[in-house]
Parts: structure tokens; sequence; C-alpha cells
């Protein structure tokens, strides 16, 4: 994967679910679960980098 | 409800009446005091930064013992067991780097090995996430291997004790703020943090001195820079902010001041990166607390741009009455009680200081006892209980 191609992500946000979903194959369940669970913990690389950053 | 309660609920009225510029029962004591709760609590400095559970101690043991209003859960916030965990290079660790009872420092980076070179501003801006990732903390960290360098166990380790390590601590403050409230009846002062983004790239990317290089070399990629880091800074504190809005964001302030920069460069490049920030933080309903380190007399014009409370300004090493004078109408004030005064002068000569501090600061109300600056170690525990008795018996309204 060419990694600079890819568009900068929102705050928040380190891997978009949009980037992680085109790895996946169909999803047969739901959705918008997968979603909400990828996003909650992707936000915790978030909040561990920025805070190093800003708190440390 | 039990007396703690009945406490607390005191002085949470009555530290934000001040916070919102009103006239509460009498003037609230807010103090900052960090490894001043070492030496209270009868710890080095060593102790209460290399493990969060001895400073969250020393804070409660403080919190108990004096008639304060609201303190931060742990003014000692910098857990340098995490710091060493990530492996991060910029502190000076107390017990090892510098003496075990000398508070916890910071190290500016050399000026032609700054933790970002002058030639990335462009790599910064287009994802600064990436950037802190794959640039920034392999060369803040001793551990993490930079991109396409062999991966190795210690940088693996230190993501992996780094971010358990950092949830631990985060986890940490609920049940600290619950108890500075059920065991001592006091308010935890501020939730969240925010920092100018012109500050973020001095402290923590360019260094000072590089960064002053660059303000005449690339003015405009330093802009673009800190615009690119709004958002994110703005993330950060909306996040970290008290869900209630009843307590203030910290935005601690270091170097955006004359003579550090010159008033354009204030004008068209600091204040311009951060007062939308504050601006955002008030429409969601945020006060943001001005820790204004140094002095920042200069640039009060610039501060009464912001609608009336939505700061609380700090005063440090400014005139705290000329701070006063100037925007007390619109704004609460806090500090401006010397430290060298409570550290190194008589007790009765802190009271006479609050004494003026209450007869022209504070005699209408919008005013937060508190010294000028963190205090550290070097503030006398007889000064501070001067403090605390004078204000609280002669600041009653």
């Amino acid at each position: 994967m060419d990694e600079s191609k890819q568009p900068t992500p929102k705050p928040g946000v380190c891997i978009p679910w949009e980037e992680k979903k085109k790895e996946l194959p169909p999803i047969q369940g739901n959705e918008a679960q997968f979603r909400q669970v990828w996003q909650e913990v992707d936000g915790m690389a978030y909040t561990y980098i920025w805070h190093l950053l800003v708190s440390f | 409800m039990s007396d703690k309660e009945t406490l607390y609920q005191q002085r949470l009225k009555r530290y934000t009446t001040a916070l919102r510029k009103g006239k509460p029962d009498c003037v609230p004591i807010r103090p900052f005091v960090a490894e001043f709760t070492a030496k209270y609590a009868c710890m080095t400095c060593q102790e209460v930064s290399y493990d969060y559970r001895r400073a969250f101690e020393a804070a409660l043991k403080c919190a108990a013992d004096f008639d304060w209003d609201a303190v931060a859960a742990s003014m000692v916030y910098v857990w340098t067991g995490l710091t060493h965990a990530v492996g991060l290079k910029y502190y000076g660790v107390p017990g090892i780097d510098i003496p075990a009872d000398t508070g916890f420092q910071y190290r500016e980076p050399p000026e032609d090995n700054a933790f970002m070179r002058s030639d990335e501003y462009e790599q910064l801006i287009a994802d600064p996430t990436g950037f802190l990732f794959n640039v920034w903390l392999p060369r803040v960290s001793g551990d993490v291997s930079a991109a396409g360098q062999p991966v190795t166990f210690r940088s693996n380790l230190s993501f992996l004790k780094g971010g358990m390590a950092m949830m631990s601590y985060f986890h940490a403050f609920g049940p600290q703020i619950e108890r500075l409230r059920r065991e001592c009846g006091t308010v935890s002062a501020i939730s969240g943090i925010l920092k100018a983004p012109f500050d973020i790239l001095a402290d923590k990317l360019r260094g000072y001195l590089g960064l002053a290089m660059d303000l005449h070399e690339r003015p405009g990629e330093v802009k673009r820079a800190c615009e690119a880091l709004m958002p994110h800074l703005l993330h950060v504190a909306l996040s970290s902010a008290d869900p209630a809005r009843q307590v203030p964001i910290g935005l601690w302030m270091h170097r955006g001041c004359v003579p550090f920069i010159s008033h354009d460069q204030f004008n068209s490049l600091y204040w311009p990166t951060l007062k939308p920030i504050i601006e955002e933080l008030w429409r969601h309903g945020h006060q943001t607390m001005f820790y204004a380190e140094g002095r920042w007399l200069a640039h009060l014009d610039a501060f009464l741009e912001l609608p009336e409370q939505s700061i609380v300004f700090h005063a440090d090493q400014d005139d705290v009455f000329a701070v006063h004078k100037k925007i007390g109408h619109k704004f609460c004030i806090s500090g401006g009680i010397p430290n060298y005064l409570l550290a190194y002068e008589s007790p009765q000569a802190v009271r006479d200081f609050c004494k003026r501090v209450i007869d022209e600061v504070a005699f209408d109300g919008g005013y937060i006892c508190d010294a000028s600056a963190i205090m550290q170690n070097e503030v006398s525990i007889e000064n501070i209980r001067a403090m605390t008795d004078y204000v609280r018996d002669y600041g009653q309204y």
C-alpha cells in the first residue's frame, strides 16, 4: 500500500474505517458495529500520540 | 448529605461563581501545588514524579489538610514512569538526570538537531498525525525505530508499555477526583488540556531557537503548520474537557508573547491560530484558563476580543493589579501572588500582599487566589498556611 497517497486523517482518526473496510471481504453482518468499534479503538491510538505531544 | 459533600458543594459554588466573574461568599482559593505537595507529604520529587500513585496521595494529603476550594488532581502531571516506558529523551528525570529532590525538567533540543527539521514543514502540514508517528516519535524516543529501520523488541515494547501506561494513568484520574470530593470535599480545578499551535511547534517540534529562525526564513510555512495543528489541538481539548462544563480547560502558555516573538508575529501568527480554538471551545460551553506563564500585558488587548467570561486569565509575572484594571471587567483573574514571596519572604509579607490583592483585585468578585506560578518545593509550608488562612479570613464578602 502506498501510504503517501492516503487522504489526511481527520482529528481523532489514525486509520479511517473506510480504508480498513477496503481490506475486508464483503461484510455480511452489521457494519455499523464494525465501524463504531473500529473507530473507538483507532481513536485510542490517536489519543496516545497526541497526548504524548501535548501532555507529556 | 455528608459533611464532606456539603463542603464540596459550597466550594464548587464558590469556585464556579468566581470563574464566571461573579461574587461568591468569599474569595476562592485554588493553589496549583506541584512539588510542594511532595514537600508537605515528606516525599521526594522522584517519588511523586516516578509513581503517580504517590503524587495522588500527596495531593490528597494537602487537600485534606488545607482549606482550599479547588486543586488539580495532580499538578505533578508528567508521570516520568510513562515517559521512561516510551523512551522519551526530552525529560530530565528526578533521581536519574537531576537530583532526586529537583522537579522534573524539559530539555530544549539543540538547534541543529531539533525533533523536526526546517525542511519538514510540508510533511507535517500534509498529515500531522502521520508525521508524529513516523517522524517525530522515533526522534523523541530512544526506543522507537524510525520508518525503514529494523523493528526491534524495544520499539515494540515502547508502544505496548506506553499505551498501557497511558491508559492506566488517565483512568486513575476519575477515582482520584472522586477521592478529592469524598475524602476532602475539594473540587478538581481543571479538566482538559490545550496548548497554542505555536507553542507546540516551539516546545516539541522545532525548538524555540529553530522556530525563531523559521519565523524569519519561512513564516508562511510556520503559519500553515500552526493552521494544520489547530483542528487536532481543538480535538484534544474538547475530548478531555469537563462534560459538565463547570471547570475550565487549561491552556499552558509558554513562548508566544513578546519578547520571545514580536508584536507583528503575535498578531499575524500566534493569535490568529489560537483565538479560533478558544472561540470554538466557548461555543461548546467550555471556558479556557489562560495560564499565562511569563508576561502577557502587551497582549491583553487581543484577549479582550474574546467573548465575556470565555476565559480565566491567570497572572504569572504580570502585575496582577494592572491585569485586573485592563481585563477584569470582562474575565475572571487568578494568581498573582509572587512565588518568591511564598518561598523566601515572611508570613507577614505574604499576608500584606494578599490584603492588597483582595482590596484592589478581588473586591468585587471574579478573582481566584493562587500563586503566580506552579508551586514547587521551594515554597514555604508556613507561607502557604499564611496565605490560606489570611485569604479565608479577610477574603469574606
